[in-house]
């Protein structure tokens, strides 16, 4: 017991990229197995998604091979959206999770006109979406042209976010945390800004376990990614940070603690394709 | 021997859960001072079994039963009582929920205003596994807590006859049921999905555990189960009957369970009959092959 903290000591001096145990605060300072400044790790990622950012989509449905479509219709159906919710995706910046949120509220609202529904709700809804990166914004922005106005696009950071407490039902946030300096004050403001039995979701990479399929998972992801990057958006360093950041990120338990320690409950994770993509969510009671 | 089992498990669930009807029935408003009652409850609430469901395997970190300690808990929080209040909050939708199911039937609808009714936002309602069968479970465990505390406090159940006595189990149990019979049909076919047949079934299958217990059944063969499936199949048949019922106060459905509790009382008799007369008969048998053999042997 006592060797196991002395090594754990020793291990956080002299092997600070190896060490398990400083993960959380590492996480602050890691911009994929690089090790930067805390105050620089913002700017860093915000370089690397305006570099990203005319290409997001496409290069999403190239490395994921469409996948990616799927994950976010099961998050959006995890979510369970009702008319006249209002709905906070955060990272959300090219607006693929508020698009489907919207098509399914629309598509309930056709497919129940039942007789007492309607005047139970007379909220409309409001779907906003949030990101740090006004770049990403508007290439969302473009997309919604054709959309309604139910949408409303803020520019703003998930670590304080602008919004009231206890004003949104949902708060989602699909492949955006693994890039935040402090997933702490995230998860603090998401549970600030939710009302009391609103839902916290998050997509995001995750870490597969089983065995042989780690293997090829690593491969597929430090041989083939930045090479698609490199031919495809002309940025080789940009996916190279990508698919660094996923393994930086905390295991699915130890991220459900960190969102059970935001004051959440009800947290749960759902593992999709063996790992390679978590679910969490949580509820504000 | 099932009772038993199901009881400490059962009554071990329903001792907080019954902590939450009383509050419920009692004091709505005042919810909050019986939170310090939930703090010492030491059982694991579960009012109803969610089984996972095969096709998306779900990690629970926090299952709703036991609040699991791999959090930290935060320095003023006992996770205890944190998984507890959501426990408590997801009972309070589900018991507000079903003032609107006669309006809006035993849907998402139902659920949502009954989030609203209590002050929670509509959201939670994602949260439950399987909205609507979550809310006619709730109903299901709700009515055989009814039934029970009705059980221990009729002393008049004890002097009739077990036919008589089931009869009456039957009728109150399905009293309950009356104000929605407009919408049971839907609740029927929501029982009847696959994924929530294990759960439905286990729910009838502990009612008619206990309305056999009440009767004073102390059978632990075969006989156990024979009684149990004859019985769940007398309360069926009468549920789907009051289906369809117009007569004032279901008084029709009410005979059609008079005759057919006398039926299948009747159908033991004549069981029984039929054994002793094999027996009869075998014996007899028995008698004419061994003068038989004697006779053939002796030459």
């Amino acid at each position: 017991m006592a060797l196991r903290t002395v090594t754990r000591k020793l291990g956080n001096k002299f092997f600070p990229l190896l060490s398990s145990t400083s993960h959380l605060h590492s996480h602050a300072t890691s911009f994929g197995f690089k090790e930067v400044k805390e105050e620089e790790k913002a700017a860093m990622v915000g370089n690397v998604f305006s570099n990203v950012a005319s290409n997001y989509d496409l290069m999403n449905d190239l490395m994921s091979a469409g996948l990616h479509r799927l994950w976010k219709d099961r998050l959006v159906s995890k979510l369970n959206p009702f008319p006249g919710m209002k709905h906070l995706d955060v990272a959300g910046g090219t607006g693929d999770v508020a698009f489907r949120i919207l098509e399914r509220i629309n598509r309930v609202k056709q497919r129940g006109i039942q007789r007492d529904f309607e005047d139970i709700l007379e909220a409309e809804t409001k779907i906003y979406v949030c990101d740090i990166n006004p770049n990403m914004l508007n290439v969302g922005k473009q997309r919604a042209l054709q959309k309604d106005g139910s949408l409303v696009w803020v520019e703003g950071n998930a670590e304080s976010l602008g919004f009231q407490n206890d004003s949104m039902d949902g708060y989602t946030i699909a492949f955006g945390i693994r890039n935040v300096t402090h997933i702490e004050k995230v998860l603090s403001e998401a549970h600030r800004v939710l009302k009391r039995g609103g839902r916290f979701l998050c997509l995001e990479l995750s870490h597969v376990g089983i065995p042989v399929f780690k293997e090829l998972y690593d491969l597929y992801s430090f041989s083939v990614i930045p090479s698609m990057g490199e031919m495809v958006a002309g940025d080789r360093e940009s996916y190279q940070y990508l698919v660094e950041s996923i393994r930086r990120f905390p295991t699915q338990e130890k991220f459900a603690s960190m969102i059970a320690d935001a004051g959440f409950q009800k947290v749960e994770y759902e593992n999709l394709v063996g790992g390679v993509v978590a679910v969490h969510s949580g509820v504000k009671i | 021997m099932y009772r038993t089992a199901a009881k400490r498990l059962f009554s071990a669930a329903t001792h907080s859960y019954h902590g939450n009807l009383h509050r419920l029935r009692l004091r709505p408003p005042h919810s909050q001072i019986f939170i310090p009652y939930r703090c010492f409850s030491t059982s694991e609430d579960q009012p109803f079994p969610i089984p996972q469901s095969p096709v998306h395997p779900e990690t629970p970190l926090i299952p709703d039963s036991a609040p699991s300690s791999s959090p930290s808990p935060s320095p003023d929080e006992d996770p205890r009582t944190r998984g507890d209040k959501y426990q408590d909050e997801k009972s309070r939708v589900l018991h507000a929920s079903l003032t609107h199911v006669i309006k809006l039937g035993w849907t998402e609808a139902a659920l949502i205003a009954g989030a609203k009714d209590v002050g929670l936002s509509p959201s939670i309602v994602g949260s439950l596994p399987r909205k609507e069968a979550a809310l006619v479970e709730f109903f299901m465990d709700d009515c055989l807590q009814k039934l029970i505390d009705r059980i221990d406090s009729d002393e008049s159940l004890k002097t009739l006859t077990p036919s008589e006595c089931i009869s009456k189990l039957i009728r109150i149990r399905l009293e309950m049921q009356a104000p929605y019979i407009s919408t049971w049909p839907q609740a029927l076919s929501i029982q009847a999905q696959p994924v929530n047949v294990p759960t439905s079934f286990k729910q009838r299958a502990m009612l008619v555990d206990e309305i056999w217990h009440a009767a004073g059944d102390t059978a632990s063969d075969i006989d156990w189960y024979a009684k149990r499936t004859v019985l769940a199949g007398i309360y069926s048949t009468t549920e789907i009957y009051m289906l369809t019922d117009t007569s004032p106060d279901f008084r029709d459905t009410w005979a059609f369970l008079d005759a057919r509790v006398k039926d299948a009382f009747d159908l033991k008799k004549t069981i029984q009959e039929a054994q002793h007369l094999a027996e009869a008969v075998s014996a007899g048998l028995g008698n004419t092959f061994q003068g038989f053999v004697g006779k053939v042997l002796r030459r």
